[in-house]
């Protein structure tokens, strides 16, 4: 197991957390090769249907990074979204999905050391964690 | 298939059955009812388990033993690397004999009646052919129908053989097996079953008891001559339809529905194409490519239903109703909406 | 609760005859023991066909948005509690408008669930009536009288809102409510599980489930002119029986209920495999009223939870 390396999906929104993403890569910080970014427009757009289709896809992890609150390019779709993100990881545990594989963060674009601390956590706790395959829908 | 001379009938002491048993075991895959906290369900019987045949009748029809819910057809690999790749390939399935130990007549005759989809001369369904080919049907008549029971009305009933192979009969201490096709003479041999006995009296005074035990009746002589068209736009639908939700509870459990959907499922480089059981009720049954539905509205899809089995099915083969009276659908349907009911109203319906 | 048809009858027949309603959305006896029929009523002679029993556990709500489509008339319906929290849910969400609809409303007593009665019968029960609060079940031979309060929907048993949240006019007084009810104890019990424990726990719950969509179909909640069971790009779930994919169904189809759910049961008594399906959305009802102080459909004026937010709600 020691060489099991998690993949963690990871949706960034495009207009802060993305940019952390690239700023982060910019400015040559280390940060684990897990993640595999999509970028959405806005945290708001998250759907929970998003996160069960990667873990069906294989997912160990799922990690969903935005605006800070009151900075929202839309106004208010990440306080949307942070509510239906807690009510989601509440429920996602009592259905099985350990709370260490579901992530939320907020990260502006200005925030690359963040990002890259961040994406360590998430990896550790991921990995701790151990492969995925409640969800799994295997071939 | 019908063996066409008296039929023979021999005596199975209970004392011996679970030896019986254990011999079909040996040549046969056995599958039969098992209790499962208030309901029983057919399965395959692992070694010294045997049929409950303590029980009116499962929940869900047999129908799943030759025609499973989802079964895969193909299976093929996209990876360019392996061999075979981009080659659809027959899923390996088990055909090897096997009998149902204690199917209703009513689930019996069922198959018969899907049968007229499935394996005709233009066309046969290959997987659901040499699975119903592989199968000996033992069945059990029923001594105590139930009030929802209305097999007699529907070109069946509890002592009803068309489908079966062998049917058992009950008696207490024993049961009689009437054997019924060649399939049945060799799994009485296998069974080692051979205590001939001269029992038509009996078991016709049981057939007549449990037919007057059936309590429930529908009418539908008149449906063959009624004018599609009639009864398709009649006004009854709306009332009919009204309560119903759309689920697809009558037709999965439903011995005689045949519908089923083609999916390719993809994962990685692996793919398979299967068959899942599929609902008219559902709207996505009819819904085209370019987005329209000719059948968008519930009571569409309804009125779809019981057309079907009551009058399209009734003109197509000209062999009675696509129903056989196991009232599963009347038992189970979340809303009562009850086949009985509409039958008796379309039979009777004059414009 | 029979002594209530009456007065729902005569309160239809004024509706309809004064034209207020164009149409009464009732229930009917069905053909079968403890089975009542959902139906609508338009004339006098379908009046006399409304009953009102403990076997009326469908919610009717889910009757104004499935054909709502090109239902213009005016609708009189008759509602409990639960029936009416989600007639609010309906109107907060744009369905339906409040002035489309005349409600009966009806003080409920709760529902019997008719899987436990069976249950406790080796025989078919050929009869069920019911008085006061005793069910009198009947059979070839034998009859035997349970109490109500026995054999009552687990979702009723435990219900605190049991009289109509808004109605137009009532069939008779409004019932106490139960206190100090814990509504929460099964979920508690499974908060406190390993999560393997937990997942081994929902497996086997729906090991059974034939993905016939009763569950989905018979609740209100549900309208989406597309379900994302049926959506096709991307498909989001199988269509098989393979567990993952029943799970998956599952999963969404609960959180899409998500601070919506009132509880009435609908879905686990339309369930033709007794599965347990509130075991979802009861977690949920229970994090929507932990986390945002929310029951819903108790009001017209307030958002649903996942439509709204507050600046300072802790993240």
């Amino acid at each position: 197991m020691s060489d099991w390396e998690p993949k963690i999906v990871t949706f960034l929104c495009n207009w802060c957390s993305y940019g952390a993403a690239d700023l982060a890569g910019i400015s040559r910080m280390q940060y684990p090769p897990n993640i595999r970014v999509i970028r959405i427009p806005c945290t708001g757009r998250m759907s929970p249907k998003f996160i069960l289709t990667a873990f069906r896809q294989g997912a160990d992890g799922v990690w969903v990074s935005g605006c800070h609150p009151g900075d929202c390019h839309y106004i208010e779709g990440n306080y949307y979204a942070r509510r239906k993100f807690a009510l989601f990881k509440r429920f996602a545990e009592h259905m099985g999905i350990e709370p260490d594989r579901l992530h939320f963060s907020w990260i502006s674009s200005a925030e690359g050391t963040r990002f890259a601390e961040v994406a360590n956590e998430v990896v550790r706790a991921v990995k701790k964690t151990g492969p995925a395959s409640g969800y799994l829908k295997a071939a | 298939m019908n063996l066409g001379y008296t039929m023979k009938v021999v005596r199975i002491d209970k004392k011996n059955w679970v030896g019986d048993i254990e011999n079909l075991s040996r040549s046969y895959r056995l599958f039969g009812p098992v209790k499962d906290d208030n309901f029983h369900r057919f399965e395959e019987l692992d070694k010294d388990k045997l049929p409950d045949l303590d029980y009116f009748n499962t929940r869900l029809s047999p129908k799943s033993i030759v025609y499973p819910q989802s079964e895969t057809m193909f299976e093929y690999c996209l990876d360019e690397r392996k061999k075979d790749h981009h080659v659809m390939k027959e899923a390996s399935k088990d055909y090897s004999q096997r009998a149902v130990i204690g199917i209703r007549p009513c689930d019996a005759a069922a198959f018969l009646l899907v049968k007229r989809n499935f394996d005709t001369p233009e066309c046969k369904d290959p997987y659901w052919v040499k699975a119903y080919e592989a199968t000996t049907f033992v069945g059990l008549a029923c001594n105590n129908p139930h009030s929802a029971c209305f097999c007699t009305t529907a070109g069946c009933g509890p002592f009803h053989e068309d489908g079966l192979d062998i049917l058992l009969i009950d008696a207490g201490n024993h049961y009689f097996a009437k054997i019924i096709t060649s399939k049945g003479e060799n799994l009485l041999k296998a069974a080692g079953w051979d205590t001939k006995v001269d029992a038509g009296k009996e078991i016709e005074s049981m057939k007549q008891n449990a037919e007057t035990g059936i309590t429930s009746f529908i009418a539908t002589n008149k449906l063959k001559d009624k004018i599609t068209a009639d009864l398709f736009d009649a006004p009854f639908w709306e009332d009919m339809a009204f309560a119903c939700i759309n689920c697809g509870t009558c037709t999965y459990a439903c011995p005689t529905c045949w519908c089923f959907d083609i999916q390719d499922e993809v994962h990685g480089c692996s793919g398979t194409r299967m068959r899942n059981w599929d609902s008219c009720m559902y709207p996505l049954f009819t819904l085209h490519g370019s987005g329209y539905n000719p059948r968008n509205t519930g009571m569409q899809r309804v009125r779809q239903r019981f057309m079907h089995k009551l009058k399209y099915y009734v003109d197509k083969y000209d062999n009675g109703i696509q129903c056989v009276g196991c009232g599963r659908c009347v038992s189970l349907c979340p809303v009562n909406i009850d086949i009985r009911k509409i039958c008796n109203t379309m039979n009777s319906y004059e414009k | 609760m029979i002594e209530y048809i009456n007065k729902i009858k005569e309160i239809s027949e004024r509706l309809l005859k004064e034209g207020i309603v164009d149409i009464i959305i009732g229930f009917r006896k069905g053909t079968m023991p403890m089975m009542n029929e959902p139906c609508f009523a338009k004339s006098p002679e379908d009046i006399k066909n409304l009953v009102w029993d403990s076997n009326c556990g469908i919610n009717l709500a889910n009757y104004l948005t499935n054909y709502s489509a090109d239902r213009k008339e005016k609708i009189g319906i008759i509602a409990k509690g639960c029936d009416s929290r989600n007639i609010v849910n309906h109107i907060i969400e744009n369905k339906i408008k409040r002035d489309q609809l005349f409600i009966i409303g009806v003080p409920c007593k709760g529902m019997v669930d008719r899987r436990k009665i069976v249950s406790i019968f080796e025989r078919e029960i050929k009869e069920v009536t019911e008085e006061k609060n005793k069910i009198i079940v009947k059979s070839d031979g034998f009859e035997k009288i349970l109490k109500k309060a026995e054999v009552l929907q687990e979702n009723c048993a435990i219900c605190i809102h049991r009289n109509p949240v808004v109605y137009d006019e009532l069939v008779a007084d409004l019932v106490e409510e139960q206190k100090d009810v814990d509504r929460y104890e099964d979920v508690r019990r499974i908060e406190a599980m390993p999560v393997e424990k937990k997942y081994k726990l929902f497996d086997d719950l729906l090991s059974a489930c034939i993905r016939c969509y009763a569950c989905r179909n018979a609740c209100p909640l549900c309208y989406c002119p597309t379900c994302f069971v049926d959506e096709s790009r991307p498909q989001w779930v199988g269509k098989s029986i393979n567990p993952v994919d029943i799970r998956t169904f599952h999963f969404l189809r609960a959180f899409h209920c998500a601070g919506r759910c009132t509880d009435c049961g609908a879905c686990e008594s339309a369930c033709p495999m007794d599965i347990k399906v509130r075991t979802f959305t009861k977690k949920l009802e229970k994090d929507c009223f932990e986390l945002y102080g929310w029951e819903a459909g108790m009001s017209l004026d307030e958002r649903p939870p996942l439509d709204t937010y507050k600046f300072d709600y802790p993240d």
